[in-house]
Order: C-alpha cells, then sequence, then structure tokens
C-alpha cells in the first residue's frame, strides 16, 4: 500500500437482476458509510457487454469511480473470468474491502475469490462497521440467525464479505453525480472457461421468492389434510405473500420442498408470520429468528410455537384460517 | 436417557427413528382411529429390511444382533405401537421358528420371501379354549395320502388380516392325558383357509388382528415344521423369543409416553409455573425414569444371553413381565400428567395408555410369566 | 468419487439438537446423488469428513447408504478452523487418499454456519471447474452436465472431469439406511482415521496457510415477544385479531383492511 494513496473498498456489480434485486446499489451505499471512517474511496467493478446502464446507476447511486470491462466475451456471467479479472486487478491495485451480495451467484463467486486472494470471508453478511482498530467488523447469522457472529479478517487483505440482500439502505439516485469511469479492455490471455454454459433462460416462476417475502403464511401438520393445507394459499395470496412449510408436511407431500421454512429451509425475514397448525419443533422455529411479528394459530395453547409469538391464538387452524380468508375479501381494498 | 451399547446400536436407533418420525408418525392416530393397515409405509419398510431382522444374509436379511433387532421395535413403538407389533411378531415368533427348526429345503424356499415381507407371517396357537393353557387346542390334522388336513380356529391371530404365511398348531394324535401337537405351515392361498373380521380392538388398533378358519385345509407334508409332536417344543422356545420382542415393544411404548409426558409437563403452567417444578409431577417423572431404565437392561440382558446362544427364557420372562408392567403404569402417569387434555384424543397419550394394556396380555400373560419365572427359580439347583 | 461432509466443531455439540443423526441435511442430499450415479454408472465412493471423534458415525452412515470407503480427519490442530482452512485440510486429504477423484459432491450448505463456502472454496484449491446449487446431475463419458437455478435464472451448464459440484436440497431426496446396510457398515475395515500429521501438516502450516477469519465475539439474538392470546370459536378469534391488528397488517401489505364503516352518505 502507497502512502498517500487512498484506500479501496470495491463493491461487485451484480447487475443480472438488477430490478429485482438492489442488493449491489445497497452495498455501495453501505460502502460509501464505511469509506467515511476509513478514508477510502468506493470503486463498483462492473464486467460484462454493454454496461452502460450500470455504470450510469451505480454512478448515480453513489460510487466514486467505476471499473467497468465491456467486451462480448463477457455477455453472460462467467465465475472463472471473473476470478482472472478480479485476481489481476487485485493485484495492481490492492483494494482494502470487497464487498459481494449474497446472491446465489456472490456465495458460489465468492469464497473461490477469497481463496484465489488468499483472504478471509465471510458469509451472508446482516451488518458491517469499522472496529475501533480499524479492521472490517463482520456480521454474520448462523443457525438460522438465532445466533450471531462478529468476523475479521485481521491480517490479509482484502477483508471480504458477502452481504444479505436487503440488509443496507441504497443511497437514492442522483444522476447530477459524477464518478471516475475507468474503461478496460478484457485482459488477454484469460484462461479458457471450463465450465460451459450450455442454456439459461430467466425462470418464469414468480419473481418474489419466499426468502423476500413480506408476509409469509406457514402450516404445520395441525392443518390436518392436503386439501386443507393448500387452502392456506388463499390466505397468501388475499395478502401478497408466500406459503411455507414445515418439514413433515413437506415429506407428506402435501407442499413442495421449495416452501421448506426452517433448518435448512428457506432463510425467511418476513414482516409478518402466520403460523397455522405448527407445533414449533426446534428444526422449524431456528428459521424464524428474523420474523417481525408472528401470528401462531394452533388448538394447544401450550405448543412452543404459540409461546414464541407475538399473538398466539387458540383455536382450530384450519377454521381460523377459512374465517379470515372469508373476513379479510370482505375488507381488502387498494 | 438412552442405552446405546455401541455406536451401531446408535445409529440403527437414530435411523429407525428418523423413519418412523418421518412416515409413521404422521398417520399413527389417524391409522389407530379407523383401524387401517397402512399398507404403502410396510411397504417401505419391506425394502428396508424390517421384515428380515435376524434373518441370515444367503436369505436376504439383516443378519442384526438382539439389541439391535429390539432397538428396531422399540424405536418403531415409540411412534406407532400397532405397526411395531406387526414387525416384532413377524420376525419374533412367524420367522424365528423357520431359523431354529426348518428343514434347509423349506429355510431356502420360504425365509427369503419372509425377509423381503414378500409374505407376512403370523403364529396361531390361540384358540377360544385355549389361551393360556396352549396344550388345550383343539385345531387337528390328519394324515391324508400325502397331505394333512387342517380343521379349526385360531383367534386373535397378530397379522391376521394380512398375512400371507401362518404357522398353525394343530393336534396330530393323543395319548390318555398327552395330547400331541405340531406346526404347520399354511400359506393364505391354500384352499380352505379363511380370514375372520378384523377385531374392533381397545388398542393396536391399526395391526390387522383376527380369527383364521381352518375347512379341510390340505397342507402338503412337506410343510410340516419339525417333527410330528413337536408343537410344544416349538411352542414354548417361539414363545421365549416372541417374549423378547413383545418386551421391546411395551419398552418403546413406555418410552413415547414418557417423552410426551416429560415435554407436557415443562410447557403446561399452573399456578404460575410449569407442571415440571411440582414435587408430585418430579416423583412420578423420576420414577417413570427408573422404572424404563431398569426394564432397557432386562431387555438387553435377555437379548445378551440368546446371542451368546444359552438359555434365555426365564430372563426373557422377566424382561416381558417388567417391560409391560412399566408400560401400563408410565401410559397411564403420562395420561395423569396431561390432565384432561390427556384423555383426549386431540393428543397421543391416550393411545399410548390403550396400546399399553395388551402387552401385558398376548405372548403370555404377565400371570403366565411369573409361572414361568418361578418354575425357573425353584428348578434351579444352584440360584 | 468423493463425497465431502463439512462439519464445523466449534458447533458441533448445538449441531445435535438439531439433526435427526449426525450428517448435516444437505450432505444427504449430496450423497444421494452420489448413490445415484454409482446406481446408473458403477462408481466408488468415498466419504470424507473432518471432526472430532465422534464424526465418525456420519461415515458409517454414508456407508451404510452406499458408500464404499469413508475417512475422518481428525486432530485437536484443525479445532475452530474456519473455511479457508478446511477446504485446505480436505484438498490434502483427497490428494493423498484418492487422488485419480473424477467427482467431489459437497452439500450447498451446513446447517449451523450455513456459509456455502467449502465446495467452492475446495473447488479452487483442487483448481476444478465446479458449480453450485446443482439440481440434477447428467453424466456421459467424462463430461457432466447439471442443471440448477440460480438467481431466478435457469441454467444448464457443462464440464469435463473432475469437477465439484454442491448439490442443492430442491432433488435428490436421501434415501433411508437398509438395516442390513447399517448391520454392515461396521465390520470390515471401510474406515480410517487420519490425523494432521500424516497429510503433512503442523502447527506452524496452519499458522501460516490456515484460517484467515476470526470469530471476536457471539452473541444469541434475543426476542422479547409480548404474547397476546385470544381464544374462543374461530369466528370471534378472526374478529378480535383483525380489531386489534388491522393497521398494521394493512402496513405491511400496503393495503388497507379496516373494516367498512357506512359514511353519512351510506358509502
Amino acid at each position: 500500500m502507497k502512502k498517500g494513496i487512498k484506500k479501496s473498498i470495491w463493491v461487485f456489480g451484480d447487475y443480472r437482476n438488477y430490478y429485482q434485486n438492489r442488493v449491489t446499489l445497497q452495498l455501495i451505499s453501505k460502502a460509501v458509510d464505511l469509506a467515511k471512517t476509513i478514508n477510502a474511496e468506493v470503486c463498483a467493478l462492473i464486467f460484462g457487454h454493454e454496461i452502460d446502464e450500470w455504470i450510469m446507476e451505480y454512478t448515480a447511486h453513489g460510487a466514486d469511480r467505476i471499473l467497468a470491462i465491456d467486451d462480448h466475451a463477457l455477455k453472460s456471467y462467467s465465475t472463472e473470468r471473473y476470478l482472472a479479472i478480479i485476481e489481476a486487478l487485485a493485484k495492481e491495485r490492492d483494494p482494502e474491502i470487497i464487498l459481494i451480495g449474497a446472491t446465489d451467484f456472490g456465495r458460489e463467486f465468492a469464497p473461490r475469490l477469497a481463496k484465489r486472494l488468499h483472504t478471509g470471508l465471510s458469509a451472508d453478511c446482516v451488518g458491517l462497521n469499522i472496529a475501533e482498530d480499524g479492521l472490517l467488523l463482520q456480521l454474520a447469522p448462523s443457525f438460522g440467525g438465532n445466533m450471531l457472529a462478529e468476523i475479521v479478517t485481521e491480517r490479509h487483505r482484502p477483508q471480504m464479505a458477502t452481504v444479505r440482500p436487503g440488509t443496507f439502505k441504497e443511497i437514492p439516485h442522483n444522476y447530477e453525480r459524477n464518478a471516475l469511469v475507468e474503461r478496460l479492455s478484457l485482459m488477454k490471455n484469460l484462461p479458457k472457461p471450463r465450465v460451459r454454459l450450455i442454456e439459461y433462460e430467466r425462470s418464469v416462476e414468480k419473481e418474489h421468492t419466499i426468502e423476500n417475502a413480506t408476509v409469509i403464511v406457514c402450516g404445520g401438520r395441525g392443518m390436518g389434510n392436503k386439501e386443507k393445507f393448500k387452502k392456506l394459499q388463499e390466505l397468501a395470496k388475499l395478502l401478497g405473500g408466500d406459503v411455507g412449510a414445515t418439514r413433515p408436511v413437506v415429506y407428506a407431500g402435501w407442499a413442495d420442498h421449495g416452501a421448506l421454512v426452517g433448518q435448512a429451509g428457506k432463510h425467511i425475514k418476513p414482516k409478518i408470520l402466520f403460523s397455522f397448525g405448527i407445533s414449533g419443533a426446534i428444526q422449524h422455529t431456528a428459521g424464524l429468528g428474523e420474523a417481525d411479528f408472528i401470528v401462531a394459530i394452533n388448538k394447544n395453547p401450550q405448543a412452543m410455537m404459540m409461546k414464541m409469538a407475538d399473538v398466539a391464538i387458540t383455536a382450530d387452524a384450519s377454521d381460523v384460517l377459512n374465517n379470515l380468508i372469508k373476513e379479510l375479501k370482505k375488507r381488502i381494498r387498494e | 436417557m438412552q442405552l446405546n451399547p455401541c455406536a451401531k446400536h446408535k445409529l440403527i436407533r437414530d435411523s429407525v427413528r428418523h423413519f418412523a418420525e418421518t412416515e409413521l408418525a404422521p398417520i399413527a392416530a389417524e391409522i389407530d382411529r379407523n383401524a387401517i393397515f397402512p399398507v404403502e409405509v410396510i411397504g417401505k419398510m419391506k425394502a428396508l429390511n424390517y421384515f428380515g431382522l435376524q434373518v441370515p444374509k444367503e436369505f436376504g436379511g439383516a443378519v442384526l444382533d438382539s439389541v439391535s433387532a429390539s432397538i428396531v421395535v422399540e424405536e418403531i413403538s415409540r411412534v406407532c405401537a400397532a405397526i411395531g407389533l406387526c414387525v416384532t411378531v413377524h420376525n419374533g415368533v412367524a420367522v424365528y421358528p423357520f431359523l431354529q427348526f426348518a428343514t434347509p429345503e423349506q429355510k431356502k424356499h420360504y425365509l427369503p420371501k419372509l425377509a423381503s415381507g414378500e409374505f407376512i407371517g403370523a403364529f396361531s396357537l390361540t384358540e377360544a379354549n385355549a389361551g393360556s393353557d396352549s396344550a388345550s387346542v383343539e385345531t387337528t390334522a390328519v394324515k391324508k395320502n400325502k397331505e394333512y388336513v387342517l380343521n379349526g380356529t385360531k383367534i386373535f391371530v397378530t397379522n391376521g388380516g394380512v398375512c400371507d404365511l401362518a404357522l398353525i398348531f394343530a393336534l396330530t394324535g393323543s395319548e390318555p392325558g398327552r395330547p400331541q401337537s405340531s406346526v404347520f405351515i399354511v400359506e393364505s392361498n391354500y384352499a380352505g383357509f379363511l380370514r375372520g373380521e378384523v377385531e374392533d380392538l381397545c388398542g393396536m388398533r391399526a395391526n390387522p388382528v383376527s380369527s383364521l378358519f381352518l375347512e379341510d385345509c390340505c397342507v402338503p407334508e412337506k410343510n410340516l415344521l419339525g417333527k410330528i409332536g413337536d408343537g410344544m417344543k416349538i411352542g414354548l422356545a417361539t414363545l421365549d423369543n416372541g417374549r423378547i420382542g413383545v418386551a421391546a415393544q411395551a419398552l418403546g411404548i413406555a418410552q413415547g409416553a414418557f417423552e410426551a409426558a416429560v415435554k407436557y409437563a415443562k410447557e403446561r403452567q399452573q399456578f404460575k409455573k410449569p407442571i415440571a417444578s411440582l414435587q408430585t409431577i418430579q416423583n412420578y417423572i423420576a420414577d417413570m425414569a427408573t422404572e424404563i431404565a431398569a426394564a432397557r437392561l432386562l431387555l438387553y440382558r435377555a437379548c445378551s444371553l440368546k446371542d451368546e446362544a444359552v438359555p434365555f427364557g426365564c430372563e426373557a420372562a422377566m424382561a416381558k413381565l417388567y417391560c409391560s408392567t412399566v408400560a401400563s403404569k408410565v401410559t397411564s402417569l403420562a395420561v395423569q400428567i396431561h390432565g384432561g387434555y390427556g384423555y383426549s384424543k386431540e393428543y397421543d397419550v391416550e393411545r399410548y395408555f390403550r396400546d399399553a394394556k395388551v402387552t401385558e396380555i398376548y405372548e403370555g400373560t404377565s400371570e403366565i410369566q411369573r409361572l414361568v419365572i418361578a418354575r425357573s427359580v425353584l428348578s434351579k439347583l444352584i440360584l | 468419487m468423493v463425497t465431502e461432509l463439512p462439519w464445523d466443531e466449534k458447533t458441533g455439540t448445538l449441531r445435535r439438537d438439531l439433526a435427526a443423526g449426525m450428517m448435516n441435511p444437505a450432505c444427504k442430499h449430496a450423497l444421494e446423488a452420489a448413490l445415484q450415479i454409482k446406481e446408473k454408472l458403477s462408481a466408488k465412493i468415498t466419504a470424507i469428513t473432518m471432526g472430532p471423534p465422534a464424526a465418525e458415525e456420519v461415515l458409517r452412515e454414508a456407508l451404510a447408504m452406499g458408500a464404499d470407503r469413508g475417512i475422518l480427519v481428525c486432530d485437536k490442530l484443525l479445532a475452530g478452523s474456519d473455511t479457508y482452512a478446511t477446504s485446505l485440510v480436505l484438498k490434502e486429504t483427497i490428494k493423498k487418499e484418492c487422488p485419480d477423484f473424477d467427482l467431489i459432491l459437497c452439500g450447498a450448505y451446513t446447517s449451523d454456519s450455513e456459509t456455502a463456502q467449502v465446495g467452492p472454496q475446495l473447488a479452487e484449491e483442487l483448481d476444478l471447474p465446479a458449480a453450485a446449487y446443482v439440481e440434477k446431475l447428467d453424466i456421459s463419458g467424462r463430461t457432466l452436465r447439471v442443471r440448477r437455478m440460480v438467481d431466478n435464472f435457469r441454467e444448464t451448464l457443462e464440464m469435463e472431469f473432475p469437477a465439484l459440484v454442491t448439490v442443492s436440497m430442491e432433488n435428490y431426496k436421501p434415501r433411508y439406511a437398509q438395516l442390513a446396510g447399517l448391520e454392515n457398515a461396521f465390520c470390515g475395515q471401510e474406515t480410517i482415521v487420519l490425523e494432521a500429521q500424516s497429510l503433512g501438516i503442523k502447527a506452524s502450516s496452519m499458522e501460516q496457510k490456515g484460517s484467515r477469519t476470526k470469530v471476536r465475539k457471539v452473541f444469541l439474538k434475543k426476542a422479547q415477544k409480548e404474547n397476546v392470546l385470544i381464544q374462543g370459536t374461530a369466528s370471534l378469534v378472526v374478529a378480535e385479531f383483525l380489531d386489534k391488528y388491522q393497521r398494521k397488517i394493512g402496513t405491511a401489505i400496503g393495503k388497507s383492511i379496516e373494516e367498512k364503516r357506512l359514511d353519512e352518505k351510506g358509502h
């Protein structure tokens, strides 16, 4: 690190789902915040083809500098190419911190990059700060969000973290902002990727997923049977939310694996969680640490789920579901 | 709380428990309420060697030691006693006589079918007039050319409603005061083999217990198990073995009820604290825990002796007597601890309470077990 | 073929409560994928895990399901390793014990630390083409074709052996262990235990090449819930619930669900 040259916080531009997932903008915002404390500049990395739109967006949302490579060869995401590119750039420019959104891509790409750069990485962080000794303090969850660990990379650089989408707020866009845009050419002699993309298509499944659902309607065995369980979908639809399921229900064939909530299921952080007919085995409740407001409905007032809830309704889950749907249909207006 | 003599036993216990909780737990209440034999889940169990627990490898069995086999029965019964019953009766008293008394041809023909579950087995000794007094069977088997013709009625046959094969105890002759009985391998598709209605029982309702009617049922002579007159010998040896299985079943029922009671006691609040903090409840819990632990040790002791190929009849009787007594006591206390909710079918404990009772009755009532134990003690020169 | 089962020794005791048996659920899916490959193509499966002595149970379970060999890497020196160190140790193990592997399968993540990092980092250590969150594998000769769903894109990828995949939990539902398999898993010599030394790893190498991250503090998230109780018939509880919380729900869903009231004009 040459003295006098500002430190650099890099944010990887994961632009693929730009309109659904604003994580890169959120990271730029946080990077700007961290940069103030450690006197650094925020640099967004964009590797792709026809990327001017993203250059504009990232500039408007707070980046000081853009490192851009625009090349036909980068038309689709390529882990291997990105590894080679960033390895070369990092050797040259010695970034202090690299932040990557914890999208599926980011969670696969970042660990390989960390290994390539011989440095530490924490995953799916829900908080970032600068510690008193100047290190990046990474707050990473474990056990379904019930435990948080403060992690640092003491001696190695860059310090790396993947960050959970939705953790930070993006800076509102301001097209008056300017950034230093470096348009680099694609390195020559990049290794040919060994993983070939044969085909890809944007999935026709619903774009919003249970992971970023605001309202989740979960059901357990207490729903009684598959038909009654399926009715949860109606309530979810009314509330613009998603249906979640416990493991026994998935194994009984009442719901797909994709609806599994809990340990080894999906990470959920709803504002409101309805829990119908769920007793509250630890395998399920361990995944509920981040629900803001829990409403549990169960015939058994002693069930663990009822103890964990903000509101515990003692009644038959299926009956309450039917009544609730009926009432909401009467009341909902835009 | 669990005694796992070794790492293998722990892994077997974990695996069977995982299966039972995933496949049987969601349906246990319903199949009890409606007396349904869950054919699909039974099919899954067949594929996992649950019907060939101690059958040799050459016939497709799992070759488990007796403690492992008991653990399998325990863990199934902990979730669904009626299905645990199906497995233990098939393995313990239908398959076992083949292992001990069958000819090489009979083993070759029947063991692969039994071990794979293609044939579900039943053991038919009991009759209307021959319960504890098993020597008083009245079913007859008369030799005619190369066949035996069987006539009679067997009652309370576990697995009766679905069995493909039944071991029938029949009179094949009598000297005054010395009835002579023999055992026959009867396949359910033989002419003259009829099943009665499935019994409407207090517990074990998912098991199709029924009568079997033999009306001039012709059985090939090669289906005689052992020799003519071996009936009592085979019967007593088989029941010794069956006792271990029933003890394991009772232990599983006790364990399941016990766990439910402890969980409930921790959650249920009265007088502003969990009832588990009350000394009376703690006394109950202490007694249950201790008796279950003791029952388990008695069971595993009988298993060890059996695997060492030394006489184990007395120890098996002790295990069966004690495990079934403990099961009845623990399940009754479990209902008590649940209070009013324990009496409701919303909770599982009342099913455990109903299931437990019969473990004191079948495969030798507790009274018969005491007889066996007393005779063993009194006949020994050195105690 | 190698199925790798990561184990975080730090959190070993807590995890026991959460899993049925000790094997991490995602790893079970990876093992199931390996078993299905073995059924179609005749392959040899080696299961590897790094952890305390008790972790051997995981290997026995893998053997019971159909793996051919199990390796436990166990050494106090390795305690508290982060994924950086773990992937290094696993690389050394693989190079020593099964250097001619074709495919490495890992669970997509563990249910404790959930980093999902070991797989990709191991691929990097061994310089392998890799794909994470794979739902379906198809093998033809030395070509591996995988299907996966990442970030709302349905992708089909292809690569040549040797390669590494992490298996998601969407597919490859784990089979139950046969009792015969469980019995056989404890006979014979198919598991070995390796210490750090036999891999050429010393305390000094762990210092230099081991963990890069350090946990400074761990704390439990506390949730102070008000726990309001409502009971009664279904229609009464729904009325009471909506009465109390209609505004809260309305805000969350961006629509008003307040009860319609007739205004003066009777609307």
